[in-house]
């Protein structure tokens, strides 16, 4: 896997040589055309579960536990970057990650691929794949070197896997005293491919995000609102429909076909640079089996130097993990089906223990203890669930990671 | 970057944080903020340059374009300076510049290699700010006192 990824390394090197050979012939040191910029996480993960995966992302297929003792797939990727300053109110950005795809490969995707224009200092538009600004950690979600843990609280992260969308958005900045106001708009759609070999598309969507940073302190509230239709359960609730009345009220609350999603979430961070705190908390809503979800975190940290312990506490409840489906035997599969979808939403709390050592200016070593309560009825995060797995119970993770930018 | 990329190229991933090593020992002279002996301003406070450096201030008070321009990561004089303006190490630096480049927000100021390529940037460039180890001062650059 190593290997694999320092070829995509050496590729995306390449590129950027050629690109900083053209930035470099400028004369002069200022605003060269191109920059380029990476990023990169080597990470190892084991789990106490072993009928079942942990992993970090819906979009991956497997991980620690049950797939591998060991699994590096969980949080390595490696991403790069270019900038392109064509005059100072035009720019373009590229940024392409290789990281576990849903098939299993590392072919690398573009993450954001954007042109912008500057109309003033404090007021802008980009279109093109950006974004989606739902969390206070989602601009750098897979550059993990910006923040202490070794991932973002899995617990509110994971109710909003999707990281970009394709579309446009505008931005606007206001500086009063040392208050800075940032208000953006952003409409769009994203669709990413599950590891069931379904999609999941979220269209027509659209969002408002607030932020205020005022000397140590942001704090950071989203509202994002797509059309969300996950197409690899739809042969289940064609099925209920089957059923007459009863079967089709069930498909048409479970469904997730063009069922629009609210997500809201509020979030604020303190850092007056020797210690840490923040906080966020989201909450999701949409008439499907997804239900509602609401997720929090509060996380500390302190730095010695060049270590950085912290803790963190994460809690996610959902709603109903259980239907008693339709009452006749001819439905006793279809039932068990839906059960099983119901229990993957998310109940359980996590502890996290971590620390941050930066051994160079640009790399960092991050060690992370995860003690998960799964409530009962739910799968919590794991995926890959194996017969004799038990729904509820406890997990263990541990997690090491090598984190740099360049 | 060079000198990185061909490293990733030939060893692979891991040494990549080795070659970017740095070296940070050595006497510690005093670090002075500069500007062009042209430019009228004479003080601002730490906050000011620092802002002007992390690029959340790209004009003097005065309302002139002020142009950062920052020596090579690792070097000594430019942790003391960051340390002493922004109050924030080496990691700190490289992390605060990491959130803005790669939410597309900007870029960190152009580098030279020393205090002496700092005061030739700064003659060619009016609007330009630097700094130096105090040893380095002469007529061509002017040293703002910081509040």
């Amino acid at each position: 896997m190593i290997k694999s990824i320092s070829n995509k390394l050496t590729h995306i090197a390449l590129i950027a040589t050629l690109l900083y050979a053209i930035g470099a012939n400028a004369d002069d040191l200022e605003a060269p055309v191109f920059s380029f910029s990476g990023f990169g996480t080597l990470g190892l993960v084991h789990s106490s579960e072993d009928k079942a995966d942990f992993t970090s992302s819906s979009f991956k297929p497997n991980g620690a536990g049950y797939t591998h003792a060991w699994s590096a797939d969980v949080d390595s990727l490696i991403g790069g970057q270019v900038t392109a300053n064509f005059t100072p109110k035009f720019t373009a950005i590229l940024q392409v990650i290789a990281e576990q795809n849903y098939d299993n490969t590392y072919r690398p995707h573009i993450e954001w691929g954007n042109i912008k224009y500057q109309f003033t200092p404090n007021f802008s538009i980009r279109v093109g794949r950006t974004v989606l600004p739902t969390f206070l950690f989602s601009g750098t979600r897979k550059v993990t070197y910006t923040y202490p843990w070794v991932r973002p609280p899995m617990e509110v992260y994971s109710l909003v896997p999707v990281s970009s969308s394709d579309g446009v958005d505008i931005q606007y900045r206001i500086h009063i005293s040392d208050f800075t106001h940032t208000i953006q708009a952003n409409y769009g759609r994203s669709i990413n491919t599950l590891p069931d070999g379904g999609t999941a598309k979220a269209e027509q969507a659209w969002g408002v995000t607030y932020s205020l940073e005022y000397h140590d302190t942001t704090v950071h509230l989203a509202y994002q609102h797509p059309t969300l239709t996950i197409d690899s359960v739809k042969a289940l609730f064609d099925a209920f429909r089957q059923f007459g009345p009863q079967g089709i009220a069930l498909a048409d609350k479970y469904d997730t076909n063009k069922k629009p999603l609210s997500i809201i979430t509020v979030g604020a961070t303190y850092n007056p640079g020797k210690w840490f705190v923040m906080a966020e908390w989201t909450h999701t809503q949409i008439c499907s089996f997804r239900g509602k979800g609401t997720g929090w975190y509060v996380s500390g940290g302190y730095q010695f130097g060049k270590f950085t312990p912290y803790i963190t506490y994460a809690q996610a409840t959902a709603d109903n993990l259980s239907d008693p489906g339709l009452a006749t035997p001819a439905a006793t599969g279809l039932n068990m089906a839906l059960n099983g979808i119901l229990r993957t939403k998310t109940v359980q709390n996590t502890v996290s223990i971590g620390g941050r050592w930066d051994f160079m200016t640009n790399a960092a070593l991050k060690l992370q203890y995860d003690h998960t309560s799964i409530g009962a009825g739910s799968n919590g995060l794991l995926i890959n669930t194996q017969p004799g797995f038990q729904p509820g119970g406890n997990v263990n993770v541990f997690s090491a990671t090598i984190e740099f930018v360049f | 970057m060079k000198q990185f990329i061909i490293n990733a190229n030939c060893i692979g991933l891991i040494i990549i944080g080795l070659s970017l090593s740095f070296g940070s020992v050595g006497a510690s002279a005093e670090v002075v903020t500069v500007i062009s002996a042209k430019n009228p301003v004479t003080t601002l406070s730490k906050n000011q340059v620092a802002d002007i450096f992390l690029g959340k201030a790209n004009h003097f008070p005065n309302g002139n374009q002020a142009m950062p321009i920052d020596q090579n990561e690792g070097s000594t004089v430019r942790e003391e300076f960051y340390l002493k303006f922004a109050g924030k190490s080496p990691s700190q630096i490289k992390a605060y510049w990491s959130k803005i480049i790669f939410t597309g927000r900007g870029q960190p100021p152009p580098e030279v290699t020393n205090g002496l390529e700092v005061k030739k940037f700064i003659a060619k460039h009016p609007n330009a700010i630097g700094y130096i180890n105090n040893k380095l001062v002469d007529k061509s650059v002017k040293v703002i006192h910081t509040k």
